[in-house]
């Protein structure tokens, strides 16, 4: 029974692996988030459908299309891939790198909604108010609207944490299935499934993956109900 | 100083304004709707005119000509809104330190504002946990130690409870005389203005219809048909001279040159110390008129004055009486025949002590 528990070398460096691409992910679509979502909130402009639908597009295409585009973005044949590699000699695609990028495009419609939507039920007559006291767009921004859009805030980052730990599609395409580089825990567990005599191991996998996924879930709504708490 | 000369559209009509308003409190009253906060607006930089310029102690705010429009948080002006507008995550200590510059030297000490403002137990709490006048005057001290060079006040009374209106009045009275700066108050409620001040700025559909001293500007038609039958008061400065013991009463003096008048009011549950200098407020109506002095009546303040003006209102006449400060005297018109009242005549004015309202 314990033996079934017991990880072996390249299931922890899976797990490794797609934590990191969770965590990376995270961290940045959160300032890219905050600056769009603030924009979206308070900013009406010509075309501003039309912004969003791109926007919110990666939630509804099929993750695989969203990593095809990557690749013919970003890919070592495509114009930018070349330009990439000859100038600075970067090479994305199937890489830790293109794994992180992949989780971000995917992630990210999640969390500027939720930035947005928060950022939105600031009242802007208490930016107006930050304002007359003598503080500038950038105090108020983050002595203001971030705080007081920060449950939303971070639920939206859990969210996308929570969505690149299950990124599939677009990664097996852009970043493949590279052990130790790209193969993240839902690749992980997809390989195994394809080898005989590995069911344990995607047991193992199958239950981390819950465990990590409800923990973040967990943590994010415990601290939102404090936040709340403290504020009333 | 400042000078307002701007035009600034709204739905159903165009604010346009050309006044300067200088020192002292300012009551802007008008109906719902009648510009008053856009010219508020428009001066703190919240709303940008189309056209026209402001300018406060000579530099300029805007100038739609020349395309200057300095952004709000540039503009050395205090706002404080109708709901306070508290931030919620932050304490009030945090919310009073919010706009407190660095680099300018404030007028009022923290510890000042905390004091003058009755604010030290509440120092810890959050804006939620506070009642509606608390929050009120944290908003004021938060403006305050911003250091603003003027005071606007959005319908300071609204969010406030009836009866906390005269807890808030003497805080602001107290703020002008302790920082001596221009203070603008809102407000569509003149008895509360009147409390404030005599200085007035009527405006109507965008429009002023008049400014300067209240009892001059009563006999305007359009202001005292704006004004319709709201209750007027009488509110004047004045001095604690004496509290008397056995009679429980406290005397204040009202010096104008070398006249001195003396009123007497019900002693209040506040003990004033001698030389304070208090507001006390006597509504219109319960002043009465007398061609003499009047030994035998109840009646302890009866003092001799001029009748400088009448003016209709409706059913009744008012009477403008120096007894050395003005005072509007609500009479009716079978009174001022038989009394033989007119322009000129001497009069006595007689209001009991105890309808006196002292605050400060």
């Amino acid at each position: 029974m314990i033996e079934l528990f017991k990880l072996s070398g390249s299931e922890i460096q899976a797990i490794q692996l797609s934590v990191e691409v969770a965590f990376y992910c995270t961290v940045i679509s959160i300032p890219l988030a905050l600056v769009i979502g603030y924009f979206m909130a308070r900013h009406d402009f010509f075309g501003k459908p039309v912004v969003e639908s791109i926007l919110h597009l990666p939630l509804v295409l099929p993750p695989v299309t969203t990593g095809y585009l990557l690749l013919l973005i970003l890919g070592s044949r495509s114009f930018i891939g070349k330009w990439l590699f000859e100038v600075f000699g970067i090479k994305l695609a199937f890489s830790f790198e293109a794994a992180v990028i992949a989780s971000v495009f995917v992630s990210f419609p999640l969390i500027v909604r939720s930035v947005r939507t928060a950022m939105e039920m600031v009242d802007t007559g208490l930016e107006e108010a930050s304002r007359i006291l003598g503080a500038g767009r950038i105090k108020t921004f983050f002595k203001i609207t971030v705080p007081l859009a920060l449950p939303g805030i971070l639920s939206g980052a859990i969210l996308a944490f929570a969505r690149s730990l299950g990124e599939f599609g677009a990664t097996i395409t852009f970043a493949g299935n590279i052990e130790g580089e790209t193969q993240t825990l839902p690749l992980a567990i997809f390989a195994y499934m394809q080898v005989p005599g590995k069911e344990g191991a995607t047991l193992r996998l199958v239950i981390i993956s819950i465990l990590i996924s409800f923990t973040a879930m967990v943590l994010s709504e415990w601290y939102i109900k404090k936040m709340k708490h403290d504020r009333s | 100083m400042i000078e307002v000369d701007i035009r600034l559209p709204r739905k159903n009509f165009e604010v346009a304004i050309n006044e300067s308003f200088s020192g002292g409190i300012t009551g802007i009253f008008g109906p719902s709707g009648s510009g008053k906060t856009s010219l508020m607006h428009a001066i703190a930089g919240l709303e940008k005119p189309l056209a026209g310029k402001i300018t406060m102690e000579g530099n300029v705010l805007f100038d739609a000509k020349k395309g200057i429009h300095v952004p709000v948080e540039k503009r050395d002006i205090g706002y404080v809104f109708q709901e306070g507008r508290l931030f919620p995550h932050m304490s009030v200590e945090k919310n009073l330190l919010y706009g407190i510059k660095k680099k300018k030297k404030s007028k009022v000490s923290f510890n000042e504002v905390v004091e003058l403002l009755n604010l030290k137990h509440l120092l810890k709490s959050k804006p939620a946990q506070i009642s509606g006048g608390e929050r009120q005057r944290t908003a004021l001290g938060r403006t305050l130690l911003s250091s603003p060079e003027i005071l606007l006040l959005d319908e300071p009374f609204s969010a406030v409870d009836m009866n906390l209106r005269n807890q808030i009045l003497p805080f602001i009275i107290r703020i002008q005389q302790k920082v001596d700066i221009p203070i603008m108050v809102v407000s569509h409620d003149l008895p509360d203005l009147l409390k404030l001040t005599n200085t007035f700025f009527f405006i109507k559909e965008g429009k002023c219809i008049a400014h300067g001293e209240y009892y001059d500007l009563l006999k305007k038609q359009e202001v005292s048909e704006l004004l319709g039958n709201s209750a007027l008061v009488n509110s004047i400065e004045m001095t604690v001279a004496k509290n008397t013991e056995e009679n429980r009463l406290t005397l204040l003096e009202y010096l104008n040159n070398n006249e001195k008048v003396v009123v007497k009011c019900e002693k209040s549950k506040e003990q004033y110390e001698i030389g304070r200098k208090i507001k006390i407020f006597i509504n219109a109506d319960d002043i009465a008129l007398s061609n003499k002095y009047m030994p035998e009546i109840t009646i302890q303040n009866q003092i001799e004055g001029t009748v400088k003006d009448l003016i209709e209102r409706g059913s009744t006449l008012l009477c403008i009486v120096d007894v050395g400060f003005k005072l509007v005297v609500e009479i009716t018109f079978e009174s001022q025949k038989r009394l033989n009242i007119s322009i000129g005549s001497k009069v006595w004015c007689m209001f009991k002590s105890v309808a006196i309202d002292l605050v400060g």
